[in-house]
């Protein structure tokens, strides 16, 4: 069994080494690049969000990199995400011949760890239980150093790349607990802890939509392109918290629940409410300004965008909205990602020699 | 107190019902006019410009209620009959209302997760403070909720199914045209509206995975009418998440059907001769078919 799935950002990772412990053979597509994406967007319906293209040029590619085993997240709220697998697999069937197509749903959790995947996998539940366990382990360790690897672009851009290297590296090897643990402290040596970042930094909280904020092909390297400009990013966002949310272990989602009230009474479905709320939080810890990025469409955070209009204009924090499709072009991107924090820069001028009293913050 | 409903969205399902039973509650309400070019262009400037037509169209509708009334009626229906959800935008309005009014007025936004008729009781109730009188208010509302049309078929014509969501077809702002280029070409028209509630709710079949309360009535007026049209017309409002994808599944499955299904994305852009052009091009194709199929019987 060759199993390929769509690609998540950095959390590829421990999505491949989950699949390897259940026993099989990880067959990844190449990396994401425009070619996947006119691949997905040919055999796309025209109306749907950008994260459906990528993953079905992605699965497309991985058949024809020679896996016959395809995973799709799947599990229908709200939201659109949840019905992608039906058409894609259809697109799929059409496309390459003999593969297996299997969708995991999100919300089943029973269902997953007693039937499917052992019935998939041919393993016990214990081993699924077990593999999960080490999954929320090493997603959790790539948050760690994706942490880590924001502050050191701002420090030392130049070295934050072989460091980069080298973790993913060490990461990719981390396959069992024992494991897991070494490459923990290893990748804190790696990074060092004692340097802070200098007071005067630009600071600015990513909000938007998951799939987007974590695939660096989809937010066009969003994080290093403002690392690269001495921007320190917030982000909230991973597969270890969607996985705890999935698992109603997630307290930092109360939080942002109860942040993102005051705009957002309800979750109308997705990641609207996240958004909000964190955003909310990034502001009061002093965020010099806000990035939304999502893809165009995007129904949940076309609300979420409604609220942080207003959040902006309340707490007089800029916000960049970004609404990605398939015809963004990185030089555009760029240019205005490069205005935002022109203008932010100027911002923290102004305020920062007078001193005044910048922190209190009506709600 | 006067109490404010837009006539938008929810209203083409609901009003009436909210109608009588305000009425019944003793209360004064107030319905904003038909939509109209100014409502729209009011609402075009409220909301980001990538939002669907209708969420547009209510924004214009608030801003017309805002300063008539002290409160907008405008409730939170986030799941009916278990496990069906509405549309996230139909769920974040309510929240695009209350910082749209800003403090100008109230939102009356009652929840409704699967308690649709106690959730009307417990309005009724904070509104007068009378069980009684709340519960016979809503007796007496009930029998608006089920407005049948009855269905007149000319069986000489060609039939087309009309499928929209109602606040799409109803508001003659958007489906007058189409419903009148579809006549004049010819052809008797159905929607989904006529249809049995069990029809509609049906979880039979592929539309058992559909989770969306009015994509699954969609997709079953769909599947009951594909073999009694001679062709389809799905017609989304450009930005419309559920359509995007229940219309690709719609489409596909009446590409195995060979039913000819036309695909009309609307928006504020759209205009009236574009459609009327695409419609007699497919009225053509239908007409084509008919006269083939009519010739090997
Ligand atoms: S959250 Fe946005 S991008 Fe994701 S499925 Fe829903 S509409 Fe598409
Ligand atoms: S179902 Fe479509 S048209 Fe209706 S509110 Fe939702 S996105 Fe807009």
């Amino acid at each position: 069994m060759k199993v390929a799935f769509p690609c998540f950002g950095y959390e590829t990772i421990s999505l491949k080494n989950f699949v390897e412990n259940l026993g099989a053979q990880v067959c990844l597509p190449p990396p994401l690049t425009e070619k996947t994406l006119s691949l997905g967007t040919k055999y796309s319906p025209e109306l749907i969000c950008l994260p459906f293209k990528i993953t079905l040029g992605n699965l497309i590619e991985g058949l024809r990199a020679g896996a016959d085993t395809l995973f799709m997240a799947a599990g229908a709220r709200k939201c659109r995400f949840g019905y992608y697998h039906y058409i894609q697999e259809t697109i799929l069937r059409q496309v390459g011949n003999g593969h297996k197509f299997y969708p995991i749903s999100q919300y089943t959790p029973f269902e997953f760890f007693f039937r499917k995947m052992p019935s998939i996998f041919s393993v016990s539940p214990v081993r699924v239980i077990t593999a999960t366990y080490l999954l929320l382990q090493h997603s959790a360790l790539i948050e760690r150093f994706r942490n880590y690897i924001r502050k050191a672009r701002i420090l030392d851009f130049n070295k934050s790349r072989a460091q980069e290297k080298h973790a993913l590296e060490l990461l990719e090897h981390a396959k069992k607990l024992s494991q897991i643990r070494k490459t923990k402290e290893a990748i804190d040596k790696l990074f060092d802890k004692t340097k802070i970042i200098p007071d005067n930094t630009i600071k600015i909280g990513l909000v938007g939509e998951i799939y987007i904020m974590l695939e660096p092909f989809a937010n066009h390297d969003i994080e290093k392109e403002l690392g690269k400009m001495g921007v320190w990013v917030w982000n909230q966002r991973s597969l270890y918290r969607h996985l705890k949310h999935l698992l109603h272990i997630d307290h930092l989602g109360i939080k942002y629940k109860f942040q993102a009230s005051p705009y957002l009474k309800d979750s109308p479905g997705g990641e609207a409410i996240n958004t909000v709320g964190e955003a909310r939080s990034f502001i009061k810890n002093g965020a010099d300004g806000i990035i939304h990025i999502y893809p165009f469409t995007c129904m949940p955070e076309n609300i979420a965008f409604e609220a942080l209009q207003k959040m902006s204009d309340d707490y007089s924090v800029p916000l960049l909205s970004l609404s990605i499709d398939e015809h963004t072009s990185q030089t555009g991107l760029l240019t205005r990602l490069e205005a935002f924090v022109d203008l932010l820069k100027r911002r923290k001028m102004i305020t920062q020699k007078p001193k005044i009293q910048n922190s209190k913050i009506k709600t | 107190m006067k109490i404010g409903i837009p006539r938008a969205l929810f209203y083409f399902r609901y009003g009436r019902f909210w109608q009588q039973f305000f009425n019944h509650l003793g209360i004064e309400t107030v319905v904003s006019p038909k939509t109209n070019k100014d409502l729209l262009d009011i609402g075009l400037k409220k909301v980001s410009s990538e939002i669907c037509l209708p969420i547009k169209i209510v924004c214009g509708h608030l801003e017309w209620l805002k300063d008539k009334v002290d409160t907008i009626f405008l409730p939170r229906i986030v799941e009916l009959n278990h496990g069906l959800y509405s549309c996230p935008k139909m769920i974040g309005i309510v929240d695009i209302a209350r910082m749209q009014v800003g403090n100008q007025c109230q939102i009356l936004s009652p929840k409704i997760k699967n308690n649709f008729i106690f959730a009307h009781f417990l309005l009724g109730l904070n509104l007068t403070k009378n069980p009684y009188k709340a519960r016979k208010a809503l007796n007496k509302a009930l029998p608006y909720l089920n407005n049948h049309k009855t269905n007149v078929f000319d069986n000489h014509k060609p039939k087309i199914l009309l499928l929209s969501h109602f606040y799409n077809l109803e508001d003659d702002f958007i489906g007058q045209d189409i419903k009148a280029a579809f006549i004049e070409n010819g052809f008797a028209i159905t929607t989904k509206e006529v249809l049995d509630q069990t029809i509609l709710n049906s979880a039979n079949g592929f539309a058992k995975n559909i989770q969306w309360i009015y994509e699954r009535e969609l997709y079953n007026a769909f599947h009951y009418n594909l073999t009694k049209v001679d062709g389809v017309c799905d017609i989304i409002s450009f930005g419309c998440g559920p359509d995007s994808l229940v219309g690709e599944i719609m489409n596909q499955h009446a590409n195995q059907n060979k039913v000819p299904f036309l695909q009309l994305i609307i928006d504020e852009h759209t205009s009236k001769t574009g459609l009327v052009t695409r419609i007699e091009a497919f009225s053509e194709i239908i007409k084509r078919k008919t006269y083939t199929t009519d010739l090997h019987k």
